[in-house]
């Protein structure tokens, strides 16, 4: 596989974001300021980012309640974001929807979603769109492992596959639906494997590892644009913190964040190989350190200055005229 | 803890194997973990036959574990005597590592053998950490060529008289060659079967498929009926596993040399490969590579990055891992009656 130095900056950067936009929430969240419930997604910015490399604003996604990893992957505005977050009136849907229904038709972003399973059967009718419009787009769905065990999502895979749509359904596997293991809830061996009952491909990847998503999905992608048919690619991953902000995680083992942080980390190991093979200077690295710092601070006091919506705006998009 | 006297063999089967992205851009086939089960519940019958005490085996939290815990617990007099079935008390960590960590840790209880369930690259890693515990290969799945599909009864017989000393390791198993891939001067890593120099930067999801980026490659033994890299060589210039010598095979596009030949890379996938020179090296002749960098693949898997401030190495290791021969060992059992039930003189 082959990334160009623009690309790993661009790479580097998306994940940096993602990473600190989320550690800022994790604090922010904590003084009670943010309305609603928020997913954080840090620990897996390698899929969200090898995918969406590969996307244009043509492709769909639609996402999950974490969704804020894809929204930034697939081009979202950040500023507008943190002020959805915040329920302003200049998020990206006027802080209406907040963090569970952040959604950008422009940028092809069809929503987080608070339904879980309630992705993959959006984007069947974002990819047979493509396949009928031939504009060559395709249409991706990022459901979790518990969102694998749901019966919309098996739908979306058998329908995907009898109407041969460019679709990719990525199973981010980190480890628990919510509270619970997926070796309690999961019945067979690697979600990937339920693939072949539907007569598609089903690979499972590090997820962790940056370069293992970028090429599998460009595999992928390439294949569906191709008329292909779709593909199931679970990542095994891990969150680093709750299922949502104020979870206790009692149900997790010992150190266990701590020591994939420490080994695993996605960002981390993807600076360290492309400083090591002289793709990217470790200066470069620290400048987008520091721009995306900046960045995320001023999208945190943006929002907080933004005004919120008023009552007569609860009358308004509420309907849609055909 | 084992008794005095109680014979031990090591049963390593990889969870993990069998997934990768073979799936999507060839045909390769997917290994279920409830086959790998059944595989080493047949061992148990085979091993607890023979006279096998002890069995030790890697802890997983992928199933493996879980169902061979179930399959003992569960079992019915009809079943026979199976060894005490030990899981080792270690850390886990999902990585390969955990194989490593595993087998240093039969060696070191005294396993007399030890059966590997997996494909070229869980063969890969058990060898690194075996030393003269012998190993019987079985495959899981298609895509591999050190171990072969094999019936895990007749495997686990055959384990198992070697390791109540009925076969000695000299008679029916042999030492497997292995490459050592060298950096900086350092040793960092072994193949079985090939080692393969791509010009492709970064390891990404591990597989080697695309030929057209395949520079070179080393093998330790090149059959003309395998699958994968080793294939290339093995259909122009097939190379034993019991000869000495390793070859160095030198790629190019198809249609910048004379030479050229179908081979099998994968399942299901079979392309042209131009073939630049051939030729064999021993076991004090290293090899450098030609490209300034790119990613070694060690049986068929991207493992290490290297760049143009990298030396590396290949050199041929006739000290691989002691590899039972199944057929030999059952030849040998038979033609001296171990399995032999005939009834003696006195008995009733």
């Amino acid at each position: 596989m082959e990334l160009s130095k623009e690309n790993a900056l661009r790479a580097y950067r998306t994940m940096k974001t993602i990473r600190e936009f989320e550690e800022r929430l994790h604090v922010e969240f904590a003084t009670g300021d943010i309305p609603g419930f928020v997913h954080l997604y840090a620990g897996e910015e390698a899929i969200a980012t090898g995918i969406c490399m590969h996307l244009n604003d043509l492709d769909k996604i639609a996402s999950t309640h974490r969704g804020h990893g894809h929204c930034i992957a697939k081009g979202c505005d950040v500023d507008a974001m943190m002020a959805e977050i915040y329920g302003r009136k200049n998020g990206l849907c006027a802080g209406k929807g907040g963090s569970m229904h952040i959604a950008d038709f422009e940028k092809g972003m069809m929503g987080a979603n608070g339904i879980v399973g309630g992705g993959p059967p959006l984007v069947c009718g974002a990819g047979l769109a493509a396949k009928q419009l031939g504009n060559g787009g395709v249409a991706i769905a990022f459901v979790g492992d518990g969102g694998s065990n749901q019966g919309t999502t098996f739908e979306s895979l058998n329908l995907a596959s009898v109407w041969n749509l460019p679709c990719i359904f990525v199973v981010e596997n980190n480890g628990y639906a919510e509270t619970t293991s997926p070796k309690y809830s999961v019945a067979c061996d690697d979600v990937s494997d339920r693939a072949s009952g539907f007569n598609m491909p089903g690979v499972t990847i590090d997820g962790h590892d940056f370069f293992a998503v970028y090429e599998t999905a460009g595999e992928a992608i390439r294949r569906a644009r191709e008329g292909g048919g779709p593909t199931l690619i679970e990542c095994k991953v891990n969150r680093y913190y709750g299922h949502f902000e104020g979870d206790q995680q009692t149900y997790r083992g010992d150190n266990e964040v701590e020591k994939v942080r420490e080994t695993r980390d996605c960002i981390n190991n993807f600076a360290e190989r492309v400083t090591s093979a002289g793709i990217v200077d470790a200066s470069e690295i620290e400048e987008i350190n520091q721009e995306v710092s900046q960045q995320v601070e001023g999208s945190v006091s943006k929002a907080k200055a933004a005004p919120k919506p008023e009552a007569p705006d609860l009358l308004t998009d509420v309907y849609v005229a055909y | 803890m084992s008794a005095a006297g109680e014979v031990t063999v090591g049963i390593l089967a990889n969870p993990a194997s069998g997934r990768d992205i073979r799936r999507l851009v060839a045909q390769a086939s997917v290994f279920p973990i409830a086959e790998k089960c059944s595989m080493i519940t047949r061992l148990l019958v085979s091993l607890g036959a023979t006279g096998v005490g002890r069995v030790l085996m890697m802890p997983d939290g992928d199933g493996i574990a879980a169902r061979v815990r179930r399959a003992v617990d569960f079992r019915r007099p009809g079943d026979g005597v199976w060894p005490a079935v030990e899981f080792l008390d270690m850390e886990m960590t999902s990585q390969a590592i955990d194989t490593v960590v595993a087998v240093e840790k039969m060696v070191a209880r005294g396993a007399r053998a030890i059966v590997v369930l997996g494909g070229d690259g869980t063969h890969r890693v058990v060898a690194k950490a075996c030393g003269d515990v012998p190993i019987t290969p079985l495959s899981t799945g298609t895509n591999n060529v050190f171990p072969a599909i094999r019936e895990a009864t007749i495997a686990g017989l055959a384990t198992g008289l070697i390791a109540v000393g009925a076969l000695s390791t000299e008679e029916v198993a042999s030492r497997a060659k292995a490459l050592r891939i060298d950096v900086n001067g350092t040793p960092r890593e072994i193949a079985l079967v090939d080692v393969a120099i791509s010009s492709q930067r970064w390891a990404g999801a591990k597989a080697l498929w695309r030929s057209g980026d395949i520079e070179q490659i080393f093998v330790a033994f090149a059959e003309a009926d395998a699958i994968g890299l080793s294939a290339i060589a093995g259909l122009v210039h097939p190379l034993a596993r019991n000869v000495v010598g390793g070859l160095r095979v030198d790629l190019a596009a198809p249609e910048d040399v004379e030479r050229s030949v179908l081979a099998p890379i994968a399942p299901g996938l079979i392309v042209p490969v131009g073939i630049r020179a051939i030729e064999e090296f021993g076991e004090d002749e290293p090899q450098t590579v030609a490209a300034a960098e790119g990613v070694i693949a060690l049986d068929g898997e991207r493992e290490i990055e290297f760049t143009s401030t990298d030396r590396v190495s290949i050199h041929l290791d006739l000290n691989g891992p002691w590899t039972i021969d199944i057929a030999s060992a059952m030849d040998r059992a038979a033609h001296g009656g171990l399995l032999s039930c005939d009834r003696r003189e006195g008995e009733s």
